[in-house]
């Protein structure tokens, strides 16, 4: 944990200096009160404290049960949440060219054969039918639109 | 008009039998997604939220109100049949809930869980009516100096009391507040944090943020390792509690809703401490507290019902001042925004028909609950038997479809990837979502009745200090600082006086 409030720490020590910078750009009061810059500055300068508070803090703290563990898991949980965003992101990637019903499909099928280990033709049924299901509710019943792609549907 | 005519007309829109067949389905599906672990009913109102798209607002929120509800309901469930709980304010019910399903008592356990949420759940709502109408009255004195305040008051009170670490509880709030600046300013309509992306000039979407941190986020959690659990079997001869086992109880839920209620209505309080001090008066009262952790039926009777009117305690400050006073409540107040409504002291005036009939479908909605949950409880146990790998996906899908339905645009879907990481590291961070979610929707309100409070007295600061409401309200939140400032160094000095002896 102590590892994890450092990396996080400097992390937003980072932003708070981007806020900063980032406010000097706007004007910092108008004729009666604060300008578009006051806020951004102020809450820069903050997050910069808060910052600098947790990582002395992480120096200065007594170590924890909690601190001893690990906050990240192992390589091959790290790889299936890598996977599981690709995947999305490719769902995102696809979705006006193929359309939603085949992304769909692809999604489910991908996410069960790669992941879970669920056999190809399985995983397929998987992908159909939430690909039914997913349009008899959204589509069908909510009525809202996607993108058909180039087969049209 | 009085409170008893206005309430009939609330029942009267809900009682139709499109909102009927909306709270159901909001029970029902709320029921199942916060039966998930890890799934509290923040998530479970988050993810659920793209269903009410396309309705009109009174429908919609019908539906989330259920879900809510329904949710807590399902967080119960995998507390006494799996010692998993589903949520923080669920905890405690795996102590003494467990503990009976071990026994062979799981279904008592969920049964006078059901009925004790329903009574909690019906006397929190009348709890709700006679706060909440009145406050209503009393803060429409509130001008902008005083919304600034209270919103002060607010935000800090979920800081210092809702997260572990105070200071990362005001991170996770600062950048909450520093995602509510992107878009136009409130003053001069300037592009803030833009960099040429149009769809940011209306800011960043809450639904995006919240589906991404508490949707994906948690999914990932969960998903990371293959999840198994372990079930105990729930048999139908055993699920009725029987007459004595709801008398031993009755002192247990009256005193959990009681408890319940108020620590509910304090902003950041929530569930958690009100199930942990229902459960702490209970073996305080009870002649034999030995029982305690080894299956008393007060043990879940009393925290179960805290759980559930708390949910009603919650309802106030969105309702009366809209002011959400936790995670699941700022979500519930995003959604009102989605659907053009201000929650808050006007809301009253401006939408009678709309709160009436809010108010109403709580009512109807914990009958729901208590119709579905008896006879349907095995059947909520067989979706914990549903293999994960089956319904990640699926819950992954209803956030990518909810967050395309937004906009009918790609580019949501993107901001809710992105946030979807971030909510994972700050889950694996032990960084609480729930403040940055409650500043996002807070902070532009913030800058906004600043701005417009200073504007009014002409640029005077001192207009904070000389109003009655709100100098009482900053004088509130100074007195918090100090007293948390004044713990925290206490606990330094013990540890380094304990260090020093050792």
């Amino acid at each position: 944990m102590k590892k994890g409030d450092r990396v996080f720490a400097i992390i937003c020590m980072g932003l708070s200096l981007w806020l900063i910078i980032e406010s000097l750009q706007f004007d910092y009061l108008s004729e009666f009160g604060p300008g578009p810059g006051f806020e951004p500055f102020w809450l820069g300068i903050l997050l910069a404290i808060l910052s600098i508070a947790l990582f002395i803090n992480t120096f200065l703290r007594r170590t924890k049960e909690d601190d001893e563990k690990a906050q990240l898991p192992g390589i091959k949980a790290l790889g299936r949440i890598g996977l599981i965003m690709l995947i999305t992101a490719g769902f995102a990637l696809c979705l006006n060219t193929l359309g939603f019903l085949i992304t769909v499909f692809l999604f489910v099928s991908l996410i069960l054969f790669t992941l879970e280990d669920v056999g190809i033709l399985k995983s397929m049924f998987y992908g159909i039918m939430f690909s039914g299901s997913v349009f008899l509710i959204f589509s069908y019943w909510m009525e809202i639109n996607f993108p058909k792609g180039f087969l049209g549907i | 008009m009085d409170i008893f005519t206005s309430l009939m007309q609330g029942f009267g829109t809900v009682l139709t039998p499109y909102n009927l067949w909306m709270a159901t389905i909001g029970c029902f599906f709320g029921t199942i997604v916060g039966i998930l672990p890890g799934l509290g009913p923040g998530a479970t109102i988050a993810i659920l939220l793209p269903l009410t798209f396309g309705m009109n607002a009174t429908s919609a929120m019908i539906m989330m109100t259920s879900i809510y509800y329904g949710a807590k309901y399902g967080g119960s469930t995998t507390s006494i049949l799996v010692n998993v709980p589903g949520e923080g304010a669920s905890v405690v019910t795996t102590f003494d809930g467990y503990a009976m399903a071990r026994q062979g008592r799981g279904g008592v356990a969920l049964g006078i869980s059901a009925i004790g949420s329903f009574i909690a759940g019906i006397l929190g709502t009348f709890g709700l009516i006679f706060v909440c109408v009145p406050l209503a009255k009393f803060s429409l004195r509130f001008g902008p100096a005083e919304y600034f305040s209270l919103i002060v008051m607010g935000m800090l009170t979920i800081v210092f009391v809702g997260g572990k670490s105070i200071t990362k509880s005001l991170m996770s709030a600062t950048i909450g507040l520093a995602l509510g600046v992107v878009g136009s300013d409130v003053v001069q309509g300037a592009p803030r944090f833009v960099y040429g992306v149009p769809q940011l000039m209306d800011g960043v979407s809450f639904v995006t943020v919240v589906m991404g941190v508490f949707g994906i986020g948690e999914v990932l959690v969960s998903a990371e390792e293959r999840m198994k659990m372990k079930t105990v079997d729930v048999k139908f001869r055993n699920l009725w509690p029987t007459i004595k086992d709801v008398l031993d109880s009755k002192w247990a839920i009256l005193r959990g809703t009681v408890v319940g209620f108020l620590v509910g209505a304090l902003p950041g309080a929530g569930s958690t401490i009100a199930s942990f001090i229902s459960y702490g008066i209970e073996k305080g009262a009870a002649k034999d507290p030995d029982r305690f952790g080894k299956g008393a039926i007060e043990g879940v009777a009393g925290p179960e019902s805290a759980n559930n009117s708390a949910c009603s305690g919650a309802m106030v400050p969105l309702l009366a001042l809209g002011i959400p006073g936790s995670g699941a409540t700022a979500v519930m107040l995003g959604a009102l925004m989605l659907y053009g409504l201000r929650p808050g002291p006007m809301l009253f005036t401006t939408s009678p028909d709309f709160v009436w009939a809010l108010i109403a479908s709580m009512f109807i909605g914990n009958i729901i609950l208590l119709i579905m949950n008896l006879p349907m409880v095995p059947l909520f146990a067989l979706s914990l038997r549903l293999p994960y790998r089956y319904l990640y996906p699926a819950i992954l899908l209803i956030c990518i479809v909810g967050a395309f339905s937004l906009n009918n645009n790609v580019y949501d879907v993107w901001m809710m990837w992105i946030f979807g990481i971030f909510g994972y590291f700050m889950k694996k961070y032990d960084i609480p979502g729930g403040p940055m979610v409650i500043a996002l929707v807070l902070g532009p309100m913030l800058e906004y009745n600043l701005y417009r409070a200073l504007a009014l007295s002409l640029g005077n600061v001192s207009t904070f200090f000389v109003r009655p409401i709100s100098a009482t309200l900053l004088s509130m939140a100074g007195l918090m600082i100090i007293a948390v400032s004044f713990k925290a160094v206490r606990k330094k000095r013990a540890i380094l006086e304990e260090e020093e002896e050792g």
